[in-house]
């Protein structure tokens, strides 16, 4: 899933820090270190998932997303750490569930 | 245990019965699945809270009383998975596999899931069930799930599991009877028990393997989410709606301009119930301790007892409880703010600000309460799960201006500062309290930020915050909080200032005159230990008495206007006695008295706070290093003051 190989056909991937308020995602990669992506997947943010951002949060504060129908918060700088695809397109290519 | 491993599988009645005590059952489940909501609603107030040995996470047991005999429930931590990632994963894990020492191992789990949310909770269904326990899962937020439209067939998520299953309202004591079946079922040996979980050889090694990091970890929760989504498919669960009340408040109060508005109104409300609202009843607790005090020095005859009694207990033990008013109504307004989901939100508003110094958002909670009282906020500061926050959070939040303070700031105030107006209707005296609670903010973000950049460095940890949809917080669980908080502040508060309060006594009283009268207070011990610090203090200002008003003030803060009291023999202890400031007014000039203030903003003069240090941060390294900190900053500040002015 980390491999390179999705970069010749299609445009790079964004991130999520990226995808504009009401747009449904799915995750394809992680690129947090460690430790640190745990509690990412704890809360039920692993590849495969689908995300919305619903709501930015004053002043450049964390953004709020739609996860599984929650809602976590989460830093800009961690979701510029998750590469994403749009739903639809990700539909083909993933097994979004 | 020599070679029966494999009993406990086989016949779990009889193993049930030969233990000590009542059977233990452990709740388990992830945070704000209703866990606690369904603990308080088994166990009433036949609870306790204490720590597990060694470490800061709480322990929370109680008994529920049934017919056929009782069962001890243990309240674990919220997690979200049992890898030993935090200490309260490491702690529900230790526990449910009886790995904790001097705790043994439960003989059945309940695994409390939001039904509102099983997409998600149901990942920790294999961990759990994986531990081979005979299990009930509850599936709470019944009520919600429904409104919600969403549902779920129990019976179809039974069979998939392997267990049984409830669907409940945690709040509604008459949907518990399934809960409490289980419970009886553990006397009775009836079938719940029985029914084992299915334990596939893959699950069980994946719950073992999620330390052993056998699998890599992101491939683990993908797995986990996948089978969970199956489950799910089976059990036809339907998802609910998105909550309609929570987006429609969270448009207001994450809003970009009444986001910061409502944030800081919420604020204001606290501060105004917190030192205006809790006067009156802080009043009457001192008159209450006063009165009592003054009844049994009249009950019992003059002795040395009855000196150590009221002037030591009474006096001591009286300085923590008349602040029991105000931290009650602090801890209020935080049970209503957590349980009603606001608190997640006021943590992300807060999150960028507290991020620039160095702290986070979940810091935000701690810092507010500290303004009523250091204890009760290093303890709060559990909240923050990363560990290098934490620390940082409660190395500073003894800067923050506790209501200690206010005594020592109102007696210095009124002897040296002016009543005039100093800009428009701002008076110098109200200026200089704000700079006092302006200097204490700005050295707790100085201090922050120092400790970030140096014995706390590293890369930052991701900030994940859930938010939960807002719910009304119900008036028994506030209670019970309430209630417990309370508990835990008095013991931990409490038992620290006895000490102190009695060795303070003693060195008041020694030694003594030729019959046997107490020594003048110059000539006591603690007079004696006032003279032999007063050249390190006379750079200050300060002469030998405010020396024993500041050694005493080490018990606490406020301890010290009692103490100058007794040494200038003024009859009346009020702060605002104009004997006593008077009196000051002898032996401070300007200079030392602001001198005198700025000690007291950044010096940690209160055992029970370091006393609360070193349980939170497991042992005396941070608290030895903080006092050293804080009593080198005033000293330095003081100083300058002093030679300033």
């Amino acid at each position: 899933m980390g491999s390179r190989r999705d970069s010749a056909s299609k445009p790079a991937d964004r991130t999520l820090a990226d995808v504009p308020l009401e747009e449904e995602v799915v995750v394809v990669r992680m690129e947090v270190a460690g430790e640190d992506i745990e509690p990412l997947l704890e809360r039920g943010i692993v590849p495969g998932c689908k995300v919305c951002p619903v709501r930015h949060s004053p002043a450049g504060g964390p953004t709020v997303y739609r996860v599984d129908g929650h809602l976590i918060a989460l830093r800009r700088e961690t979701a510029s750490c998750l590469c994403v695809r749009s739903a639809l397109e990700a539909a083909g290519v993933l097994d979004a569930n | 245990m020599s070679n029966g491993a494999q009993s406990a599988s086989i016949a779990p009645a009889p193993a049930v019965a030969s233990s000590p005590g009542h059977p233990r059952v452990a709740l388990v489940g992830p945070p704000n699945s209703g866990k606690s909501t369904l603990f308080n609603g088994l166990t009433g107030l036949r609870q306790k809270v204490a720590n597990y040995p060694g470490v800061t996470v709480e322990r929370r047991s109680g008994v529920v009383v049934e017919a056929v005999g009782s069962v001890e429930v243990v309240d674990l931590p919220g997690v979200h998975s049992l890898s030993p990632r935090s200490l309260d994963q490491k702690v529900t894990r230790d526990f449910l596999t009886g790995r904790l020492e001097g705790d043994r191992q439960p003989e059945a789990v309940i695994l409390v899931l939001d039904g509102t949310r099983l997409k998600t909770h149901l990942m920790l269904a294999d961990p759990v069930l994986g531990l081979g326990l005979p299990t009930l899962v509850v599936l709470t937020m019944a009520d919600e799930l429904k409104r919600r439209g969403g549902g779920v067939d129990v019976r179809l998520l039974s069979a998939e599991l392997g267990v049984e299953v409830a669907l409940v309202n945690a709040r509604d004591g008459a949907s518990l009877e399934p809960v409490r079946r289980f419970l009886r079922a553990l006397h009775t040996g009836g079938e719940e028990i029985r029914a084992c979980p299915v334990v596939s050889a893959a699950d069980a090694t994946t719950a073992e393997n999620v330390h052993g990091r056998a699998l890599p970890v992101i491939d683990l929760f993908a797995e986990r989410r996948k089978r969970a989504r199956t489950l799910g498919r089976s059990a036809a669960f339907q998802d609910p709606r998105p909550s309609d009340i929570t987006h429609r408040i969270d448009s207001v109060v994450l809003h970009r301009l009444w986001g910061p508005l409502v944030f800081v109104a919420t604020i204001a409300v606290v501060f105004e119930a917190i030192f205006t609202a809790a006067v009156p009843l802080m009043d009457g607790t001192e008159a209450l301790v006063a009165a009592s005090g003054e009844f049994v020095a009249r009950t019992l005859p003059e002795s040395w007892f009855r000196s150590l009694l009221i002037d030591g207990v009474w006096a001591g033990v009286g300085s923590v409880v008349v602040f029991l008013p105000q931290i009650l109504i602090l801890f209020a307004f935080i049970a209503i703010l957590e349980d009603s989901g606001y608190m997640a939100r006021a943590a992300v508003i807060a999150d960028r600000l507290m991020h620039r110094v160095g702290l986070q958002g979940r810091s935000f909670l701690p810092l507010l309460s500290a303004y009523a009282c250091a204890v009760p906020a290093v303890m709060a500061a559990r909240a923050v799960e990363d560990e290098r926050d934490r620390i940082a959070t409660i190395f500073v939040t003894p800067f923050m201006t506790c209501s200690a303070r206010l005594p020592v700031y109102a007696l210095l105030i009124a002897a040296f500062i002016p009543a005039g107006p100093l800009i428009g209707p701002l008076g110098m005296r109200a200026a200089v309290l704000m700079g006092l609670y302006a200097l204490g903010l700005l050295a707790a973000i100085g201090t922050a930020a120092l400790l970030k950049g140096t014995l706390l460095k590293g890369r930052p940890h991701p900030f994940v915050m859930e938010l939960p949809p807002y719910r009304m917080p119900s008036l028994r669980s506030i209670g019970t909080r309430l209630l417990d908080r309370t508990k835990v502040f008095l013991r931990r508060a409490g038992k620290i200032i006895l000490t102190v309060a009695v060795v303070l006594w003693v060195l008041t009283q020694v030694p003594s005159g030729p019959s046997g009268e107490p020594p003048e207070i110059g000539d006591s011990a603690l007079g004696r230990m006032g003279q032999v610090i007063e050249p390190a203090i006379e750079p200050l200002g300060f002469d030998w008495r405010i020396g024993i008003g500041l050694v005493t003030s080490l018990a606490a803060r406020e301890v010290i206007v009692g103490t100058l009291g007794t040494i200038y023999g003024v009859e009346s202890e009020d702060d605002q006695s104009f004997e006593l400031q008077a009196a000051l007014q002898q032996d401070l000039d300007l200079g030392s008295a602001v001198a005198m203030l700025i000690f007291f903003v950044f010096a940690l003069q209160c055992m029970s706070t370091v006393a609360v240090m070193r349980r939170e941060t497991g042992g005396w390294m941070w608290p030895a290093l903080q006092f050293t900190y804080m009593l080198v900053l005033a000293y330095a500040g003081a100083w300058v003051a002093n030679a300033l002015l």
